[in-house]
């Protein structure tokens, strides 16, 4: 019986056979002689990705590539002994590429029959070279193919991504999924993180060609598969937060930022500086510019937003004051029992407030508003390592917020096991804790976490999911995770004592730049500490302060003290979305060691 | 050696001498892959060196060290997703030096040992759960494995063979079509697109197996599960996602790879007629138009410089190899030997029938090389190792 199956199986093959070889056998024949056959790509055009109003931010336009076409059989022997042996040589010349890129292109494009791309979005004069010398060069000719545009070009770049042609490493990993030599490929942000969802389908078509290659019919045996388009893409950014705080910070050198809608974690805005411009990689860049823009100047493929950790500094105090009245540990009108005197001294070594004169015997809330480090030193270790990492863990801080975007930092909150790693187990020093109460020592977090945290704290514990995808065309149900962090329980009289505290830091505290008229503003100003050069100004706030619709978190690197040059440039942000602001005095931001001056209050930590 | 089988034998080493020539020439034209030839020469001498050791051995000594040898493979197919080396966007290889080898192979060997020695112990039990269940998991595990490289059709190679062992361990036919109703109704339901055709079938199959009450109600539970789900789980799918899955079951689904070697294939073979171009004259083959033209698609260059005759001829010898081998199950001394035979016959009988129907255009692209005739060394290895356990299994036929 199983010979039998055996034998019904291979009877199976010489029908296959005589089907071929005597039934088709004259067609076959036909096509074998004068083949041929060449696979024409029809490409799908990439989906879209639009702000939440529907307004572009990349769509594709043609491109004029240079290509090689596997030419038809009888041709290739023709070709051998016309083509001059300088072909290549000279095509490399043409296309502006080395001999071995070119042969390389070439021999694969030969051995599966399709197309291979030359030289992308190829300027006019190159064009012109190929058309006038395309007799001599059998093969090449000119395509029109889609590639990537971003017409609003260095905004929001790094959230965006960029698409580029694949590479050998990437085509090697994704054959299986059906990619081949010179298709795009999302190579990071939202075009990486969603390419399943933007590529679409390429389709092609087996046409007949004739000896000089020019198509003659389409095969009947293998209709044409049409392409399908990919799918458009809807983002939470709002493109009037982004061109806000994009011009806000357009002084800033390096520094990232990030808005959130505390209410459901769509992200407004991100920015990161340097930027780059997409459209240059979707173009095809060079290789010497390429190192320029990964190597020297700052690296501006890196998004500082989400994947740059930085010391959080006095930003972090909020989490101590809450760790603290929801362990009950203090009350705000408590004092601590050392009273400020610029400086506080534990385990024999003198810690500094950053306020020399010292703040006196003062309450939390008035701790908070001027920073006092005395107290929050005392504070910190009062609260003890436990409930300070639980309370930063459960806004978000130390783990990664799920953002969707590719290759987000986690941040770093040290706890018992951190130091146990680091110092002799369970030795380590108490005077640790004395650091972390003020936002120094081993914590490290993103601009997009202290946004969160922000966010968490403005809307009252409520935990959200970062987001920065709103909708995607064709999938009805698209749904937003649920969030990772646990957010923070607990009474109400609480939150409103942190809420009133970050509103007089406002108010009248170390942030007053950000005092605006008919709008209550809740921050909290900070400097990290930075042992490779000037500190980092930090700034995070929440807006309106009774129903916050927007959080932001601002860093500036090496430029000094957050409540100097941060706050003002939050609340040009915050006058233009709230105001309609059009930030008249500076069309390209300002200098942040401008505004320094006009800062009323102190202009301090 | 009397009792050597020498049909089988001598069709053997007649696969691999067309192999052999036929390897020479797709390889004959200039290009990065001439003279491979001399390199499979080479492989023939250590594979019948190992055919020659496996045979010499007791086969008892397989049934004992089944487990071990299962577990080591496993061990390595699970390595070979870890470390292992991606060629054509696949994991299927393990590199050792200069050496590479597909451990999905050496798997195959072992998952028969196992289910030979599982089966030998079970077969007059079959009814109950406890002896019909465990070799479903036994060829799941590496099928899974396998299957996620991704090489499904390798992994196919598991199902099939055990399907095979289980009717040879007397499961009845009729059970056994029964049992794999829910993989027909999956299958029709994407070729026909409603379930109604399966509907026909089953109440056939009912009618041909009259199964126990118990048994009746869990297929139709089963099958009423997959009819009623299937539908939904697929309309609920995105397009991105039914792509995704299209693309796993049919790895090179994308017209402008697989599609095109397949059309260049046709072309080869066609164009070879009846009596073919002559040996050496294929011009398919000598333009490069094939691709993989001495591996996977080796038949096609048979087929273009041999004509129906060689093909035809291919076929017998293929022929004589898989009806010999079912034959020795039959004659052979004790059920684990004639289980073994059978797992290994049905491994060879599958991998054989995948590539040819690929090259004629009936089977998708699945990267299976054809036994005995693609260049490979260690694929010429691994058959002749299959081919040494058939003659082990001869050699002792007669034993008391």
């Amino acid at each position: 019986m199983l010979a039998g199956l055996a034998l019904a199986g291979f009877v199976l093959v010489l029908l296959g056979l005589l089907r071929l070889q005597v039934v088709q056998h004259d067609e076959l024949q036909r096509l074998a002689e004068q083949n041929r056959i060449r696979l024409d790509v029809l490409r799908a055009p990439r989906g879209a990705i639009r702000d939440r109003l529907g307004r572009l931010l990349a769509d594709n336009q043609p491109s004029f590539d240079v290509v090689f076409r596997p030419m038809p059989a009888e041709s290739i022997t023709r070709a051998r002994t016309v083509v001059r042996s300088d072909w290549i040589q000279r095509v490399a010349a043409l296309v502006e590429d080395d001999t071995l890129g070119v042969r390389r292109r070439v021999a694969e494009a030969n051995r599966t029959g399709q197309t291979a791309v030359l030289r992308r979005n190829a300027p006019y004069a190159v064009m012109a070279a190929v058309e006038e010398m395309r007799p001599d060069l059998p093969g090449i000719d000119v395509a029109v193919a889609p590639i990537r545009r971003y017409p609003e070009g260095t905004m929001a770049a790094q959230l965006l991504g960029y698409a580029g042609e694949i590479n050998d490493q990437e085509l090697d990993q994704r054959q299986a999924a059906g990619y081949r030599m010179g298709d795009l490929i999302g190579k990071t942000g939202v075009e990486r993180k969603y390419e399943e969802v933007l590529r679409g389908q390429d389709g092609a078509e087996f046409v007949v060609v004739n000896a000089m290659g020019k198509r003659v019919s389409t095969l009947r045996e293998g209709p044409p598969r049409l392409p399908v388009a990919g799918h458009d893409v809807t983002l939470t950014l709002d493109l009037d937060v982004q061109r806000a705080m994009d011009q806000a910070m357009a002084g800033i050198e390096r520094g990232g930022a990030v808005a959130i809608d505390p209410r459901d974690g769509s992200i407004l805005a991100m920015v990161s500086k340097p930027a780059f411009d997409p459209n240059e990689f979707s173009r095809g860049i060079s290789f010497a510019r390429w190192q320029e823009l990964s190597a020297a100047g700052g690296n501006p493929l890196l998004n500082r937003a989400i994947q740059s950790a930085y010391p959080p500094g006095s930003t972090f105090k909020v989490v101590t004051m809450l760790t603290g009245l929801r362990y009950g540990v203090v009350r705000p009108e408590s004092h601590e029992p050392v009273a400020c005197s610029g400086g506080y001294v534990f385990g024999g070594r003198r810690f500094a407030c950053w306020d020399k004169r010292g703040h006196g015997s003062i309450d939390l809330l008035t701790a908070l508003q001027f920073s006092c480090d005395v107290y929050f030193y005392q504070l910190g270790l009062a609260v003890g390592l436990d409930h300070l990492q639980s309370t930063a863990r459960a806004l978000g801080l130390g783990e990664r917020t799920g953002i969707d975007l590719p290759a987000e930092t986690r941040g770093l909150v040290p706890d018992d096991a951190y130091y146990d790693r680091h110092f002799k187990s369970g030795h380590w020093p108490r005077g640790v804790l004395l650091n972390l109460g003020i936002g120094q020592g081993e914590l490290l977090a993103s601009p997009l976490q202290l946004a969160l945290m922000a966010a968490v704290v403005g809307n009252g514990g409520h935990p959200i999911r970062p987001h920065v995808v709103r909708s995607i065309q064709g999938v009805p149900e698209y749904h937003v995770d649920k969030p990772l962090e646990p957010g923070v329980e607990t009474d109400p009289g609480i939150w409103d004592a942190v809420h009133e505290a970050m509103r007089r830091v406002v108010e009248a505290g170390t942030a007053t730049s950000v005092r605006l008229p008919g709008l209550a503003v809740a921050g909290k100003t900070g400097t990290a500490q930075n042992p490779h050069g000037k500190d980092h100004a930090l700034f995070i706030c929440y807006a309106p302060a009774d129903h916050p619709t927007i959080a932001i978190a601002m860093v500036a690197e090496n430029s000094g003290h957050g409540g100097s040059v941060c706050a003002p440039l939050v609340a040009q942000v915050l006058r233009r979305v709230f105001m309609g602001d059009t930030l008249s005095a500076a069309p390209h931001g300002a200098r942040p060691d401008s505004l320094a001056a006009d800062t009323t209050g102190a202009d301090v930590d | 050696m009397p009792y050597l089988d020498w049909p089988l034998a001598l069709a053997t080493l007649g696969l691999i001498g067309i192999g052999l020539l036929t390897v020479y020439s797709a390889t004959s034209v200039p290009g990065a892959h001439q003279g491979l030839w001399m390199r499979q020469l080479a492989w023939c001498a250590i594979a019948f060196g190992a055919a020659w050791v496996v045979a010499a051995f007791h086969y008892r000594l397989f049934d004992t060290l089944a487990w071990p040898l299962y577990g080591v493979s496993l061990l390595l197919l699970v390595a070979v997703l870890a470390i292992g080396t991606t060629k054509l966007g696949a994991k299927r290889w393990i590199e050792l030096g200069p050496l590479q080898f597909q451990p999905s192979e050496i798997a195959k060997i072992a998952t028969t040992f196992v289910l030979a020695r599982f089966f030998d112990h079970a077969r007059l039990n079959l009814d109950r759960v406890r002896f019909w269940l465990p070799p479903l998991f036994i060829a799941m595990v590496p099928f899974a494995l396998v299957a996620k490289e991704p090489d499904l059709g390798t992994g196919l190679s598991f199902p099939v063979m055990l399907v095979a062992m289980y009717f040879w361990a007397g499961m009845p036919p009729g059970r056994l079509l029964l049992g794999l109703s829910p993989v027909f109704n999956v299958a029709l339901f994407f070729v026909t697109g409603t379930i109604w055709w399966f509907v026909g079938l089953f109440v056939a199959l009912l009618a041909f197996a009259r199964p126990r009450l118990s048994l009746l109600l869990v297929m139709l539970a089963l099958n009423g599960a997959v009819a009623y789900e299937l539908p939904h789980l697929w309309n609920h799918l995105h397009d991105y996602q039914k792509r995704r899955i299209e693309t796993f079951i049919n790895p090179d689904n994308d017209p402008y790879g697989a599609g095109y070697q397949i059309i260049q294939s046709k072309i080869a073979i066609g164009s070879g007629g009846v009596m073919g171009k002559g040996y050496l004259k294929g011009s398919q083959k000598a333009l490069a138009f094939l691709p993989m033209r001495h591996t996977d698609f080796i038949y096609s260059v048979v087929g273009e410089e041999l004509g129906f005759l060689g093909a035809l001829i291919v076929v017998l010898l293929y022929g004589v190899v898989i009806v010999r081998g079912y034959r020795l199950a039959a004659v052979a001394r004790d059920g684990f030997a004639g289980l073994m035979v059978v797992g290994v016959v049905t491994a060879l009988f599958f991998t054989i029938l995948v590539n040819m129907l690929m090259t004629v255009g009936w089977a998708p692209v699945t990267g299976v090389p054809l036994p005995f005739l693609s260049y490979g060394g260690t694929a010429l290895v691994v058959n002749c190792l299959q081919i040494g356990l058939l003659q082990n299994v001869a050699l002792r036929r007669r034993e008391y």
